[in-house]
């Protein structure tokens, strides 16, 4: 295998990982479960992030940041996110977002 | 303020010209606050206010006010009459006392020895003179005064002083000052008489058997007030023209009483025939008026202004100037042009008795004044200087005079104006005695006195012939007429045609005189005949009623009074005028034979008047009573209105009384008339004068005397037919109706004048009108109307244009984003999953897009 044989691994793990985010992430109903197929789906970027910087040394130090930032971003979107879901609770006493349908149109 | 009036006594007939305005204004303001305080009369403070200014009722306050003071207006100018005629005798013996001492004064300058005493006698003279201007001075100072009122074009004239200043002033000689105690002593009377005859109208619902509405008859509100206010204003108005000294302010007057008298002919508006009689004698008279100002245009362009005395003065030589003071205008003097106009715009005439020009003298009178005699020469200017002599066309000064007599002839009803006297019957009965005693008709004959020195001989004859026409047309038609009122309708104007005659034939004193007398009698003919008529529960046709006297003895008498006095039954006071009138027509006749009919017109329409006249009280107060419906209810008129009758019938009789009853021409008014009479009388008919006293020295009878016999037994032979006819029934009037039916129907259709204006004027206009109505219908209407309809067409077809497309495509719009809006609502389920899955779909979409966009490039070239 190539070295460019071994980037398509890590861009074949990324997508697992985003596939299983977004998977995640209709299937559930549980908030805190969508939250972790959102989290998924950040780390199947930031790992494509990755194996670019390490394999393209004209993307070197970008991949590196944009991974940082990804994972910065994931924090805070977190934050956020867990703010909602806790003040949705508050409301519904319950985390199932099937029940939070006030945006239909 | 007492020393003003002692030094301006003129001022008393002034107030008393103000007082009947102020008395008109106070009414109007009351009845401006009634109208404003009206809506809120069911508010607590408004229901005071309003029946503090009349309430629902009206109430008689107004009447008291327009009696008090036309009552006091009587006062000041009585009182001033009195002092004005004590002063006029004390003034003008002070002045022939000075004149006489003047003249003594003269002769010792000429006779004087030595130096020293001829100086003396020269500066005693100059005193006397300048006592004499003084006295001249402080007597006009005292009787007249001129304002200036407004200025016309100051800047745009060569001449400053020329026909620019508009004056208001007021002028008293006894013609005015003798006017004045008339109008204002009738006046009072007649406000009197209407506060009972009016007395109806102070319901607060009145009803009007003469009008027809669709729910039976006519109800109104009681005008009781209304009739006061316009009475107020009649009243100064006339006054206001017999105050003033100039045509301007005369001429204001004249529309005032214009407007008045349609006012008040037209106080029942309700009645067609009211309305249209309004109608008829205002459209009439603004006929005069065009005339009238004519006269005015023509008068202020080359005089320069309105002032009587500044005309004559222009247009007449003076008689003579004696110190200072210009005596009255007397003479025309006419030449005409001879050479070139000079370099210095001047040109000289010839005096000639039938030049094309009459002179036009300085406005500032030179030193000395003599007569000029024919042949001699006179410098004239074309644009004169104040101190030039001018000249005017002769042509145009007639115009000028027919002009302003043509004025006359509308207000004073005279031929061919008089249809609107008798329609002027419409109105209430005191208004017919104001307008034909005291006020409007009087006008007319005022003016022509007052305007004398204007009118050419040329004028004058017309004015004689239109006044011996209008006489002789009038007292036939009267002889006819069954209504009471029109009887005295045409007897005024037989009457007015009288005065205008004498005016015209040089009778100068005579035609005023004649005006006075006719006032009280005429004053008293009319309210009697409101008392008939109000007795009778107004009826006014003398067929239906007969043996009155029984029901209305004081009524009857006092008319009697009237007929007797307009009859000119000797001792009464129609008589002294009327023989003054037929003596000075004959003394014209006279003089001049070709213009006989001058004195036969007015010496046969004597006998009819008196044959009218008694025809008419006999048919209203004696024999058997024709309609025994009216007979019963007739009965005698309250107080109000058979005190002034009282009054009047006595005046009628001995009023004008000289010191011998039984002289014809010693009548005191007639002296104190003749004292006025202007110069130019004695000039302008001085063949006249001469002619007829050379008939007196070759006859030893005066030719006044022959004439008054004659104009007696006219009278005695109308009278004699009269009762023949009327009293005793010895000719049945039916029958004699029936033989002479052609000429009766012309008489009672007043001489076809109606009809004949009717073909001539009023049906032309109309045929003119109803042209002119085609056109506007056929032409310009059409044309607007196809604009129009146009405009409305291309409108719609616009409006359809914008509510389709325009509004159609806008909706269109509107429509589709709301159905995309609809349907794309579908999509948002508001589930989490959902939105998740179409996030994933479109990366999925996103991401085989891309990657086929690369390949295709990646394939590419």
């Amino acid at each position: 295998m190539t070295d460019s044989g071994w980037l398509q691994a890590y861009l074949l793990v990324g997508a697992l990982l985003f596939v299983c985010g977004a998977l995640c992430m209709a299937t559930k109903r549980n908030a805190i479960g969508i939250l972790m197929g959102v989290e998924l789906v950040l780390n199947g970027a930031t790992v494509n992030f990755v194996a670019f910087a390490s394999f393209n040394p004209a993307f070197q130090i970008e991949g590196q940041i944009f991974a940082l930032f990804v994972i910065v971003l994931a924090a805070a979107e977190a934050a956020v996110a867990l703010a909602i879901v806790l003040n949705f609770y508050n409301n519904h006493t319950t985390v199932d977002v099937d029940t939070a349908e006030e945006l239909k149109g | 303020m007492v020393d003003f009036l002692q030094n301006n006594p003129g001022v008393l007939f002034v107030i008393a010209t103000l007082l009947p305005l102020a008395s008109f204004l106070l009414v109007l303001l009351g009845f401006g606050l009634w109208c404003v305080f009206r809506p809120y009369r069911e508010t607590e403070y408004g229901a005071v206010l309003y029946h503090l200014f009349g309430g629902d009722t009206p109430g008689r306050t107004p009447a008291y006010f327009a009696l008090g003071a036309i009552f006091l207006a009587f006062v000041c100018s009585a009182v001033g009459f009195g002092w004005y005629t004590v002063a006029s005798y004390k003034h003008e013996s002070d002045v022939q006392a000075k004149e006489a001492e003047i003249k003594t004064r003269t002769d010792e300058v000429r006779t004087a020895k030595g130096h020293q005493k001829k100086e003396e006698a020269e500066i005693a003279a100059l005193a006397a003179e300048k006592e004499l201007a003084s006295l001249q001075d402080h007597w006009k100072d005292a009787w007249a005064y001129r304002w200036p009122w407004f200025k016309v074009n100051p800047s745009g004239m060569s001449d400053p002083a020329r026909g620019t200043v508009i004056e208001l002033g007021y002028r008293i000689d006894n013609l005015s000052a003798l006017m004045f105690v008339m109008v204002t002593f009738i006046a009072s009377l007649i406000h009197l008489f209407s506060m009972g005859y009016m007395a109806d109208e102070l319901a607060p619902t009145v009803e009007d058997h003469q009008v027809h509405t669709e729910d039976g008859h006519l109800h109104r509100r009681g005008r009781f007030g209304r009739f006061f206010l316009y009475l107020s204003l009649f009243c100064f108005s006339m006054l206001n023209l017999i105050l003033t000294d100039n045509l301007f302010q005369i001429f204001i007057s004249w529309e005032l009483v214009g407007i008045c008298s349609y006012l008040l002919i037209g106080f029942y508006y309700e009645r067609q025939s009211a309305s249209n009689a309004a109608n008829k004698a205002f459209i009439t008279n603004r006929i005069g008026d065009a005339g009238f100002i004519v006269g005015l245009i023509i008068i202020w362009t080359y005089v320069g202004s309105f002032n009587f005395e500044d005309i004559f003065r222009q247009i007449r030589w003076p008689a003579e100037v004696t110190q200072g003071e210009v005596q009255p205008a007397a003479k025309l003097v006419r030449a005409r042009a001879d050479g070139e106009l000079n370099a210095a715009g001047k040109q000289s005439f010839i005096v000639d008795p039938n030049g094309d020009q009459v002179i036009q003298f300085p406005r500032v009178p030179p030193e000395e004044h003599s007569s000029p005699d024919v042949g001699s020469r006179i410098e004239v200017a074309t644009s004169p200087k104040p101190t030039e002599h001018g000249s005017i066309p002769y042509w145009v000064l007639c115009v000028a005079g027919l002009g302003v007599f043509l004025g006359c002839v509308g207000k004073s009803a005279q031929f061919p104006l008089q249809v609107w006297l008798p329609d002027a019957m419409e109105g209430p009965t005191p208004v017919s005695a104001l307008i034909h005693a005291a006020t409007m008709v009087a006008a007319g004959v005022y003016l022509v006195a007052r305007a004398f020195p204007l009118f050419t001989p040329e004028v004058l004859i017309v004015i004689a012939y239109v006044g011996g026409i209008t006489l002789f047309v009038a007292a036939t038609v009267a002889v006819v007429m069954t209504d009471i009122k029109k009887v005295l309708a045409y007897s005024t104007v037989s009457q007015l045609g009288y005065m205008m005659l004498a005016l015209g034939v040089g009778g100068w004193t005579a035609g005023p005189f004649h005006l006075l007398t006719h006032a009280f009698f005429k004053a008293l003919l009319f309210l009697g005949s409101g008392a008939v008529i109000y007795g009778c529960h107004h009826e006014q046709d003398m067929l239906k009623m007969g043996g009155l006297f029984r029901k209305m003895p004081i009524t009857a008498i006092t008319m009697l009074a009237g007929v007797l006095s307009i009859a000119g039954i000797p001792t009464f006071s129609g008589w002294y005028s009327k023989d003054a009138i037929v003596g000075a027509a004959l003394e014209f006749a006279y003089a001049h034979r070709e213009h006989t009919l001058l004195f036969v017109l007015p010496l046969v329409t004597a006998g009819i008047t008196t044959f009218y006249m008694f025809r008419m009280w006999f048919l209203t107060f004696t024999g058997e009573p024709r309609d025994q419906h009216v007979y019963d209810h007739a009965r005698e008129a309250p107080w109000t209105m058979t005190v002034p009758l009282m009054i009047l019938a006595a005046l009628s009789w001995f009023f004008v009384w000289g010191w011998d009853p039984s002289e014809a021409t010693a009548s005191w008014l007639e002296h104190e008339l003749r004292r006025v009479e202007p110069a130019a009388v004695h000039v302008d008919f001085h063949a006249v004068h001469r002619a007829a006293k050379q008939f007196d020295g070759k006859f030893a009878l005066s030719l006044h005397y022959v004439a008054g016999l004659a104009a007696l037994g006219v009278v005695a032979i109308g009278l004699v037919f009269a009762t023949l006819v009327y009293y005793y029934r010895a000719l049945n009037a039916e029958e004699t109706k029936e033989q002479f039916a052609t000429l009766h129907r012309f008489l009672s259709h007043k001489w076809y004048f109606d009809e004949l204006y009717s073909v001539m004027l009023v049906r032309p206009a109309l045929v003119v009108a109803n042209w002119c109505k085609a056109v506007d219908l056929l032409g310009i209407d059409s044309v607007l109307h196809s604009v129009a309809y146009s405009t409305r067409w291309l409108s719609w077809a616009e409006g359809k244009f914008d509510n389709g497309v325009i509004d159609g495509l806008v909706n269109l719009l509107a429509r589709v984003t709301l159905r995309v809006g609809v349907a794309m609502r579908q999509l948002q389920t508001g589930y989490l999953r959902s939105y998740v899955l179409f996030l994933v779909l479109a990366v999925v979409a996103i991401v085989i897009a891309l990657s086929y966009v690369v390949m295709t490039a990646a394939a590419g070239p």
